[in-house]
């Protein structure tokens, strides 16, 4: 069997398991071949921080005991589908490092939610992915274990900080996995990447068992090479679960019904923001954008431009509520009770000190220190209070926006994917998520559809962004323009000849 | 807003970071970088500011019953802990205990305001 197998859908692979054409333990030899193919170039992928192994094995193992039959796949979807696990999602018995060395070596005592239920229906954990450490990135090297590649081009990355989840999919290792979405996490990676990528509404899916970045922005979200697989995952990891007090109550839906239903879309109307400043874009992402834009009504929609004034200030609103909500949630790892110990501490202030000095990266010291200052007395009101004052008038808008269109509109990513090493300012690096972290500021739902390459045949993308809670209607628009864009993503090579480039520090 | 370098002494302190020079020098150049971003705050409209709750309420998110129950661990802690004897994480001594040993005061010393 040969990776083509990735190109087909979830449902068809799963059906192909349950008529008993192939097997999980089948596929997941072409997943193990094609990593050795992807890791044994001059350039490795990087895609992944722990693979494979028993728990991949007796996993595929237990699919194939159960006998396959066409009545096996109805309760279990992705029946011996391998799938990808961004490492910030705790997996029993596996290593779950959130990319750190702080959580070096720790093996997670429980599974995730939306993992277990990624199992119950039928899917091969196959590892974990590299990503920016603790989610804080938008390019994957700011991971501890080294950057993961982009399979486009070796040279560049893959975006941030699900990278590992992006790149996997893009390269045909896996056809589905899951990322974690704070400001942009699962949606610019796939933009990068050139898959599809959806950040559900707040409160959509469960983050219990998600190593909490930022509590209220976090949200898990599927990455697969159609807007179609991404509403099946959405279908099975969706819905309350009393495991985590911030999941909703609100029924979740039909979402691969929904992307399925095709047809046009007259009558729908989409918003494009009066403050998406397109005239900065890069030419080739500004081209790209006008031609989404062509495309859609030509589908039947309307476009409707609209005005959200805050989103001009999102960038800086984010980064002040992220960062002062990870400062809060990241003063847990302190070397007590898992984790890195640092061994030079002789008093518990010590401890805590050296362990955290010693086991965090640059980015994530970085981070804590803004929200530490944010938070601090004497600049709480006008930082934190005052960011967070402004995501609610930014919900405000968004939503009034939304009370007359179906859709909002944006670039997914401001440009295409860049040069490792290229974006050392942390500012430059910030500005990445422009377009992306508004949806997490108001809690909405947003998709990354690929739309077109640059003229470096690198991908591009939409991103749609979605009224809460209403992610049928987003993924069944998503879906129309993804059939009118056509974007064809390549096999990609095993050797590429670029020359290696440098690492970054 | 801009930092000095003794600000972010402080903040690491706050954070129980300990930064050596070289970061504590970079880190206040690409702080003031960004806090000068994030002062675009201070220029929005002070309408902005009243309270209202973030995302609408959820109709129906059900409480849960105020029991206790057994966590939702599958392995026990022990087996994550770095050290643990008897139901313990077991942590290095407060320095202040080792004052106290010697016939000292622990008032004033590192570590003596930590809880154990």
């Amino acid at each position: 069997m040969t990776p083509d197998v990735f190109k087909r859908s979830l449902d068809e692979i799963a059906q192909s398991v349950a008529a008993g054409e192939t097997t999980a333990s089948a596929l997941l030899d072409v997943v193990e071949r094609e990593q050795a193919r992807w890791e044994g170039g001059e350039i490795p992928l990087h895609a992944f921080l722990s693979f494979g192994g028993d728990n991949a094995r007796a996993a595929a193992q237990t699919v194939d005991a159960s006998t396959p039959t066409p009545k096996a796949r109805g309760p279990k979807p992705l029946l011996g589908v391998p799938v990808a696990i961004k490492d910030n999602l705790c997996t029993l018995d596996y290593p779950t490092t959130c990319g750190s060395r702080i959580l070096e070596g720790y093996v997670s005592p429980y599974s995730a939610t939306a993992v277990e239920r990624l199992e119950a229906a039928g899917a091969v954990l196959v590892g974990h992915t590299n990503m920016d450490e603790f989610g804080m990135g938008s390019s994957c090297e700011a991971s501890a274990y080294g950057p993961t590649r982009n399979p486009w081009d070796l040279a560049r990355v893959p975006g941030g900080s699900s990278g590992g989840s992006a790149a996997a999919v893009a390269a045909r290792l896996v056809p589905l996995a899951l990322g974690s979405d704070t400001g942009g996490s699962v949606r610019q990676p796939a933009a990068l990447c050139g898959v599809a990528g959806l950040k559900p509404t707040y409160g959509r899916v469960s983050r219990y068992g998600l190593v909490a970045f930022a509590s209220s922005l976090d949200q898990i979200g599927p990455l697969a090479g159609s807007v179609g697989d991404v509403a099946l995952a959405l279908e099975i990891i969706a819905g309350q679960d009393p495991l985590d007090a911030t999941s909703s109550a609100v029924p979740s839906g039909d979402y691969a019904a929904s992307a399925r239903q095709g047809g046009g879309l007259d009558g729908v109307r989409a918003g494009v923001p009066r403050q998406l400043a397109v005239d900065r874009l890069e030419p080739d992402v500004r081209g790209d954008w006008e031609r989404s834009l062509a495309r859609l009504e030509e589908l039947g929609v309307r476009l409707v431009e609209v005005d959200v004034p805050a989103l001009e200030a999102a960038t800086a609103v984010y980064y002040v509520l992220a960062n002062s909500e990870a400062s809060a949630n990241l003063a847990r790892f302190d070397g007590v009770r898992y984790g890195r110990r640092s061994r030079d501490a002789s008093t518990l202030t010590e401890l805590y000190h050296r362990s955290r000095s010693e086991g965090f990266g640059a980015e994530v010291k970085r981070r804590i220190l803004l929200g530490t200052f944010a938070l601090s007395s004497g600049y709480h009101e006008a930082y934190y209070d005052r960011a967070a004052a402004v995501a609610r008038a930014l919900g405000r808008e968004l939503a009034a926006a939304l009370e007359g269109t179906d859709v909002l509109l944006s670039p997914a990513s401001p440009s295409a994917a860049f040069r490792l090493g290229e974006r050392s300012d942390p500012l430059t690096m910030y500005l990445s998520d422009v377009y992306t972290v508004p949806a997490n500021l108001a809690g909405l739902p947003a998709v990354a559809v690929p739309s077109g390459v640059s003229a470096e045949g690198l991908p591009l993308s939409l991103q749609l962004v979605g009224r809460a809670f209403d992610e049928a209607r987003l993924l069944r628009v998503a879906a129309a323009f993804e059939a009118a864009a056509d974007f064809r993503r390549p096999m990609l090579p095993v050797a590429p000849t670029q020359a290696p480039p440098e690492a970054p520090v | 807003m801009s930092v000095e370098r003794a600000d972010v002494e402080r903040i690491a302190e706050l954070a129980r970071l300990r930064l050596g020079d070289a970061e504590l020098d970079r880190f206040t150049v690409q702080l003031n970088g960004i806090l000068a971003h994030m002062d675009q705050l201070a220029e929005l409209d002070a309408e902005a500011a009243e309270a209202e709750s973030q995302a609408a309420p959820e109709a129906g998110a059900p409480l849960r019953a105020d029991t206790v129950g057994p966590d939702a661990l599958r392995r026990p802690p022990s087996e994550i802990a770095t050290d643990w004897k008897h139901g313990f994480f077991v942590v290095p001594r407060l320095a202040a205990q080792d004052r106290l040993a010697e016939g000292g005061d622990a008032s004033g010393l590192e570590g003596a305001d930590d809880d154990a």
